[in-house]
């Protein structure tokens, strides 16, 4: 990974950051735009292959930056968390319970809709989680790639990569503005595992509640902390067996799945 | 150049970008900008650093540089008071802002994958991500109602 050679991408980036900066936090009624979302969008663009802008080459090094610079926030909110903690503590079983929500609620929502629209064993690995890469690492390895449950996991990850980020944001933004759940409860909501996915929902959630910037982000920091080190293993033993089963359940009530099951 | 001085190398120029977004954004000093930058970049190198040591490597790094940041700030950690101004006046938006540009600027090479798609993967995938961040916040909602945090 040439990081210096490739100096099109930062002077890019910043760019970018100077302009998303510049125009600052839009609020339009329940919705709330912040930088990181134009950032997102102006990236997005910019990148976009018919423009021939950025190599495929280039792309993949902001990608591979991505994840590095991704470690920096995680210190950021690191540091939120050290104050807390006698905070976190207090609601330890709130932090522990959530991520049941988590883990199985990709399959609550997402598995019934998938099976709605016909999609077959596809449904399975786009629905038993998040799809983030190790999400992916499990399903090739139980099921290979080239399966349905490898092409399911495969297309929520694209399709996640290009829409959870501005998704979550918004969606968090609003749900945040109707002030039904508690700051604190939508903090460990945020934390679902991507980085750049709980960024963009945290920022969010801070929009809306300025004054408890630094418990908001302790909460997250943590939910998101406990999604990494069980996530692997819940996802593994739990959320693919439960979207397998539940799978085969709502799909007995489709006459003809099979052929359906060949064709997508 | 090997992969930890990659990583390094990448750290500081986000961390530069990082700044000058803090600068622009949120009308904060160079200087403090600057400083505040510099002291996060300095804790997630002790973390990759910590995450290299043979038996801690099984762990990602990202869980590690967490626990890292975590311990600086506990209030019984010498010097976690001055950490923890100094880091205050980096903005959290202003960390997030470069981030997501990178993010933006790798998205071409998915574009073309998505094309490929089925548009039913779309409103499967907005279900999958409501659905792990409603259903954990209602959950976290009823246990901190209950463990009376809130």
């Amino acid at each position: 990974m040439d990081i210096l050679r490739n100096w099109k991408i930062h002077l890019l980036v910043l760019i970018i950051v100077v302009m998303s900066e510049n125009l600052g936090v839009i609020k339009y009624g329940l919705i709330i735009l912040l930088p990181l979302l134009h950032a997102l969008v102006l990236g997005g663009i910019i990148s976009f292959p018919k423009f021939k802008i950025l190599s495929t080459k280039q792309m993949e090094v902001a990608a591979g930056i991505l994840p590095i610079a991704m470690m920096l926030l995680i210190v950021k909110i690191g540091l939120d968390i050290g104050p807390n903690l006698s905070l976190l503590f207090h609601s330890k079983g709130a932090l522990l319970l959530q991520e049941i929500g988590h883990f199985f609620g990709t399959v609550i929502l997402g598995l019934p809709i998938a099976v709605f629209l016909r999609m077959g064993r596809e449904s399975i690995g786009a629905t038993y989680s998040v799809a983030r890469e190790p999400n992916i690492a499990i399903i090739a390895e139980k099921f290979g790639l080239d399966s349905p449950e490898g092409r399911g996991v495969m297309a929520t990850y694209i399709c996640g990569t290009l829409v959870g980020a501005v998704w979550l944001s918004i969606l968090t933004g609003v749900v945040a503005k109707l002030g039904i759940l508690h700051p604190y409860a939508l903090a460990m909501g945020s934390g679902v595992g991507s980085g750049s996915m709980m960024a963009a929902s945290v920022g969010s959630i801070i929009a809306a509640y300025p004054d408890m910037e630094q418990q908001i982000r302790a909460y997250a920091g943590a939910a998101n902390l406990m999604s990494t080190i069980l996530g692997i293993y819940v996802s593994l033993f739990f959320s693919l067996p439960l979207a397998t089963k539940l799978y085969n359940f709502l799909s007995k009530f489709q006459s003809d799945k099979e052929t359906v099951k060949e064709k997508v | 150049m090997n992969k930890l001085q990659n990583m390094t190398v990448a750290m500081i120029l986000s961390g530069l970008l990082m700044a000058v977004g803090n600068v622009i954004g949120y009308q904060v000093d160079w200087y403090s900008s600057l400083l505040g930058v510099l002291v996060i970049i300095v804790i997630g190198l002790i973390g990759m650093a910590v995450s290299q040591v043979p038996g801690l490597n099984k762990l990602p790094m990202v869980f590690w540089i967490s626990i890292v940041a975590i311990i600086i700030s506990l209030p019984s950690f010498p010097g976690s008071a001055w950490v923890i101004q100094i880091t205050k006046k980096v903005q959290f938006l202003a960390v997030t802002t470069p981030i997501l540009a990178y993010a933006g600027l790798s998205l071409g090479k998915d574009i073309e994958l998505f094309k490929k798609l089925s548009w039913k993967i779309v409103p499967v995938t907005l279900a999958v991500m409501t659905g792990t961040f409603l259903f954990a916040a209602i959950i976290a909602q009823f246990v901190l109602k209950w463990e009376g945090a809130i």
